[in-house]
């Protein structure tokens, strides 16, 4: 009886940076939409998150703190002036246009694992067709897109062309 | 708490969140304010925090949000690397900026609700 030959070593974890890994993950052929969407909707959710974190601690001026905490009127009218500029204007639309995709992305990611959305599955016959992206999941992903695009076209009507002043 | 009720939690604070945030915007951009710069202004944003049912939303939609945006975090940063070390530090970070982002957040709404 021979005897089995068992491997001891650890298996090895990448150790790669989180960004690097997920943006190459993003690219890596075969790409498709479907990969591309989710590669989006984590970065707008970090993004969106790393606004709502400033945002608290910005609106968190309106009232002075204990401790010495700054704040009161003249505190959180100094900071609007400040982001009162084009770059932080920027930033804003950003925030609008990421808010959007994520939000009518994420209803899709919702029903896609709630309901059938999915699918289907079928025979794998030769020659191969990726399966991905239904019509119900494509129409709902061109309408996060197509409602990105009309934010951004609000956005700058109201936060550079003065549309909403 | 078992991943599964945590998931369906978020589902939750996702439904929330779409409503509530939606009326937060509403209401900065054009319930009751004249335009962009004004709802910048100090009296417009401690007005916000004067009303009962405007504090009840922005306080739904701070828990709302921090519950989505933190499991979001986590569950990326889980996905990055194995291991029950790195699973326990990640969920220890999450919770302590939890922590930090509601006591922030829910400090201000309570300290601008009390100064009426």
């Amino acid at each position: 009886m021979s005897d089995a030959i068992v491997s001891v070593e650890k298996a090895k974890a990448p150790r790669k940076d989180l960004i690097t890994t997920q943006v190459k993950w993003g690219f890596r052929r075969p790409m498709n939409l479907e990969k591309l969407a989710l590669l989006a909707q984590r970065v707008s959710g970090v993004g969106i998150l790393a606004y709502l974190f400033l945002h608290i601690f910005i609106t968190g001026t309106i009232v002075g703190g204990p401790a010495g905490v700054p704040g009161g009127e003249d505190v959180f009218s100094g900071l609007m002036g400040m982001l009162f500029n084009p770059i932080a204007h920027i930033g804003e639309l950003l925030v609008v246009v990421g808010a959007t995709f994520h939000g009518i992305n994420g209803i899709r990611v919702m029903l896609l694992e709630l309901t059938k959305l999915v699918g289907h599955p079928i025979r794998p016959d030769y020659p191969y067709k990726t399966q991905m992206l239904g019509k119900g999941q494509q129409s709902i992903l061109f309408t996060a897109m197509i409602m990105a695009g009309l934010s951004t076209i609000a956005g700058i009507f109201i936060l550079f062309l003065g549309a909403g002043a | 708490m078992k991943e599964s009720t945590l998931q369906l939690i978020n589902y939750v604070m996702i439904l929330v969140l779409l409503v509530t945030l939606a009326l937060h915007l509403a209401m900065q951009a054009f319930l009751g304010v004249s335009g962009y710069a004004d709802a910048l202004s100090y009296q417009t944003a401690l007005s916000r925090y004067r009303d009962a049912l405007s504090v009840s939303l922005l306080t739904i939609l701070l828990i709302a949000a921090t519950y989505h945006g933190l499991f979001g975090l986590r569950n990326i940063l889980l996905e990055w690397r194995p291991g029950r070390r790195w699973h326990g530090a990640v969920t220890g970070i999450t919770l302590g900026l939890a922590v930090i982002m509601l006591g922030w957040g829910l400090r201000t709404i309570v300290f601008a609700f009390g100064a009426v």
